[in-house]
């Protein structure tokens, strides 16, 4: 999986880059706020449809701009694909166009042809932030190695938001309880598909994560396991019912989920130190790419933003580790010399100031 | 932009009120029927206004209708032991369109939906039980979209019917006549397979 060549229109502080990206290390250097996270998350919407960022797509238009694209040139399996997403404002809101070697594409449908990992330095909070963090790391990965996944999870969140819907009206007295029951049995319909995909998804991490940060942390011994809807997700939904009528939300469901993390059988969310829980992000990062590999017989393209200067010697050794050896990856520092020197040397290096790429030095 | 006369100004207003038609749209329609000949402004409004006037919906399933029962319900040729449960009178012509079915019909207007307070009364569902329960209805084919709310609503009426002990049944999902396999969306894909049958 490699991209070849990606080109932006007016996204966020890029005016006009059209840029053939080198097929093994790429190498973006520059100081804050010139622009390298906004380029890693120009290839990551390419990946996902949707930025990993951006709480609102207009944010991502750039200033004074009605429209944006980004266009990606990406080979997969010897077969090459245009992405084009074009994003413009419509009375407030983002709306976009995906196409694909020309053809419509719906948002849903599109991750999966360009598959990447990102790890950028929010998700070095991975461990102790909220578990809708986790989620979205989950997310992330299906979507990119499950056809079907993206649709399976707006189909979820068009459920869900009916049913609370329905809760508050039930609560209020403006309905009776008699739909109900249609609206669980989709849920539990919906909800399950996504929670087999994550319990395989975890069974499939786990070893692999373990392995990393076994190596990492000498030895310290890293458990990871699925949290999710109970093994009678439709009795559970049932015997929520009327706590959930006196909240107005959905009790039981995969959108609860979370991960277990334990480090020598210690629970990582509330026990891990700074150190440790790096080691756990970098494991989980490296086990991802793994699985994306071993899934799709194609290393994804590594994405790191600014996160090896966060990271010690030891982390940052296993993580340059697989740099060095697996497929296309794309890196930005605000360090001038960020790699050892043997990998600055086989990097394409590029410089960014306000928006543009220039030659460095 | 200057202000519009009055009467041009009511019709964009009106005509932006209609699916898919944004402010500038319905002014270039405007314009368009301030231009054209008075007759054919006229057939206009006339085809407007007798629409209203003599179309209204079957008592019995509610698909349009000149009287009080639709061209379907009335015609003496249609088998009273099939009822096919539909979204909207668009989907009747769809499905009169192949010739396929015999049957009778009943038109929900619409589907379960919370976020829009639409719930079983709004869609008729209570109609159809009582339409079930007066007998002579061997099968109810649940015709509503594939999507969360389509999904939901057939559930519903499925629950709603089965004390009457009627059959009950889905229009099979699958693939489309002349579809490539490879361009079929995963879901309708595996649909289509869990819903196979044998040569």
């Amino acid at each position: 999986m490699r991209l070849l060549r990606l080109e932006l229109r007016n996204f966020r502080n890029y005016r006009h880059l059209d840029h053939d990206l080198g097929g093994h290390l790429n190498l973006f250097l520059g100081a804050n706020g010139q622009g390298k996270t906004n380029l890693l998350e120009s290839i990551a919407l390419l990946a996902l449809s949707a930025s990993p960022r951006a709480r609102r797509e207009t944010e991502l238009l750039g200033p004074l701009a009605a429209e944006a694209r980004v266009l990606g040139r990406v080979e997969s399996e010897g077969r090459i694909r245009e992405i084009r997403i074009d994003l413009r404002e419509e009375a407030g809101r983002g709306r976009k166009r995906i196409e694909v070697d020309g053809v419509n594409r719906r948002a849903v449908d599109l991750p999966g042809l360009a598959r990447a990992v990102l790890f950028w330095p929010e998700d070095l909070n991975l461990v102790k932030a909220g578990p809708e963090h986790r989620r979205r790391f989950l997310n992330q990965m299906l979507v990119q190695v499950e056809p079907g996944h993206a649709r399976l999870i707006s189909r979820y969140a068009r459920v869900l938001e009916q049913r609370n819907h329905l809760l508050k009206q039930i609560a209020a007295g403006e309905t009776g309880i008699e739909t109900l029951a249609a609206w669980d049995e989709e849920l539990v319909a919906v909800g399950s598909q996504i929670a087999s995909s994550r319990r395989a998804a975890v069974a499939e991490l786990a070893p692999l994560a373990g392995r990393h940060h076994q190596a990492i942390a000498a030895g310290e011994e890293l458990a990871i396991g699925y949290l999710g809807p109970p093994d009678d997700f439709a009795g559970g939904v049932q015997k929520s019912r009327s706590l959930d009528v006196r909240r107005g939300v959905t009790g039981v469901g995969p959108h609860r989920d979370d991960l277990l993390l334990e480090l020598g059988g210690r629970d990582a969310r509330a026990y891990a130190s700074q150190g440790q829980q790096r080691t756990l992000v970098v494991s989980l990062k490296l086990a991802e790419a793994d699985l994306v590999a071993a899934r799709t017989g194609e290393p994804p393209i590594l994405l790191l933003d600014d996160v090896l200067s966060e990271l010690d010697a030891e982390r940052r050794g296993a993580l340059l580790e697989r740099v060095a050896s697996a497929g296309q990856v794309v890196v930005t520092s605000a360090e001038a010399a960020p790699l050892p020197l043997e990998l600055m040397h086989e990097a394409r290096v590029n410089c960014i100031r306000a928006g543009a790429l220039e030659p460095c030095g | 932009m200057p202000e519009l006369p009055q009467a041009l100004e009511d019709l964009v207003q009106e005509l932006s009120r209609l699916p898919g038609v944004g402010p500038k749209t319905a002014q270039r329609l405007a314009f368009h029927i301030l231009r054209a000949d008075r007759q054919r402004a006229d057939a206009l409004a006339r085809a407007i206004g007798d629409l209203k006037a003599r179309i209204g919906y079957c008592e019995r399933c509610f698909n349009i209708a000149e009287g009080p029962l639709c061209a379907i319900c009335e015609s003496g040729r249609r088998s009273t032991e099939q009822i096919c449960v539909v979204e909207s009178p668009m989907d009747v012509i769809a499905i009169e369109r192949t010739a396929e079915y015999q049957g009778l019909y009943h038109v929900l207007h619409g589907v379960l939906s919370p976020v829009d307070l639409v719930g079983p009364e709004e869609i008729h569902v209570p109609e159809l039980v009582r339409r079930v329960t007066e007998g002579g209805v061997e099968e109810v084919i649940v015709a509503t979209d594939a999507d969360i709310e389509g999904e939901t609503t057939a559930v519903y009426i499925y629950r709603a019917l089965t004390p009457t002990g009627v059959k009950i049944t889905r229009p099979a999902h699958g693939l489309p006549v002349g579809g490539d396999l490879e361009y079929a969306d995963e879901l309708t894909l595996a649909r289509a397979l869990s819903g196979r049958r044998a040569f």
